[in-house]
This record gives C-alpha cells, structure tokens and sequence, in this order.
C-alpha cells in the first residue's frame, strides 16, 4: 500500500472511532431519553421512573440506577428549600410530564395507571 | 472388569415411581371435586395517592429550582 493510500486508510478509522464514541457519549448523556423512548419505561407522578410490564433486567437496573441519582438531587433541594422530598419529586414530575414526556411514551398518574401520552398530557391538578 | 446393567428396578425409584403415581391420583381426585385454586389480579388498580402532604405554595418556590434541576441533568431527567 502507498503512504497515501495508509494514511487514508487511518483518517477514515479515526474519523469512524470518533463517531462511535461519540455515538456512545450522545446515549450515555441521555439515559433516561433513551429509557422512555424504549417503550417499556415510563415517567411516574411521585418523580421516578418506573418500567412498564415485562422489561430486561439490565433496563430495570438502569433505571434503578437513575432513581437513586433521582432521589439524591430531590433530597437536596428539599433541604436547600426546607421543602419534604416527596414535594421536590412531585413538582419534579409536573415539569418532566410537559418537557420529557413525548407522544406515544408512557406516564403514570396518581391512579396508578399506565397511559401513552397522545396530544396534550394529562396532568395532576396540584401541578397549576 | 465388567459392567452389568441389572434387569430390575432399584427400590428408589421403585418409591419415586409410587410417590409420583399417589401424587397424579390425588391431583386428578381434586379437579373431579372442584379444587381448583384461582389466582386474579385485582379489577381496580391500585390508587397511589400523593396528595395527602403536598403543600400547594411550596411547589410554587419549588418551580424554578425544579426547572433548572432538570435543565441542568438531561441523562438523569
């Protein structure tokens, strides 16, 4: 092989890597998107993710994993605010139900239901 | 050396094979007399109330906290 043709041959590999990785960081960031787009996780109005009938074992860990994290920032701001965590994860839920949750995803209201999200959100009353 | 396989039955088994015979009867002497055992879920789903400690003007301070919380933590919200 020339020295031009190999140095074409690493420019394409790097430039594949880097997309690759990129791709990777991109779903990494955006775990809980990826979550809810998956079909089989919805958002829940206590603030926590929750998965949807049969799901994966590695899925029902990822949003463990998410919850946690979820419920260290409530406690947080519960203190910072002297406002219960529940009050933080509640209120939480009323921003994510109108920003986060898009059509077709699933959310769960107080009743415990699980709906898929079709034009407007449904949304608990004590949101405003 | 030489392995033989015996013609006859071991006694273990011999009691495996009753053990799972008297089991078989007893099952089928059940369905006959109807005892079937139902397991349902419950028709209603079940209410999660969160209202009871929830503090209307509080989630009022709460709201730009909350946004910039999940503005700032895409992965986790």
């Amino acid at each position: 092989m020339t020295r031009r043709a190999k140095l074409m041959v690493a420019m394409s590999l790097g430039v594949a890597v880097f997309a690759a990785a990129s791709g990777h960081a991109m779903v990494q960031g955006d775990k809980s998107a990826a979550l809810r787009a998956s079909g089989v996780v919805g958002e829940q109005a206590d603030g926590y993710l929750g998965v949807v009938g049969n799901a994966p074992r590695s899925i029902r860990e990822q949003v463990d994993a998410l919850n946690i994290e979820r419920r260290a920032f409530y406690t947080r701001i519960a203190t910072d605010r002297r406002a219960t965590v529940q009050e933080v994860a509640v209120k939480t839920a009323c921003v994510i139900f109108q920003n986060k949750v898009r059509e077709g995803q699933f959310y769960m209201l107080p009743d415990g239901v699980w709906r898929k999200r079709e034009g407007a959100i449904d949304l608990p009353g004590y949101c405003g | 050396m030489t392995v033989t396989k015996s013609r006859t039955r071991v006694p273990l088994v011999n009691q495996v094979l009753k053990n799972a015979a008297l089991l078989f009867g007893a099952g089928v002497f059940a369905m006959g007399v109807g005892g079937c055992v139902q397991l349902a879920a419950p028709e209603k789903p079940i209410e999660i109330n969160l209202n009871i400690n929830i503090r209307q003007d509080v989630l009022v301070r709460l709201d730009k906290d909350v946004r910039d919380l999940v503005d700032k933590n895409p992965g986790v919200f």
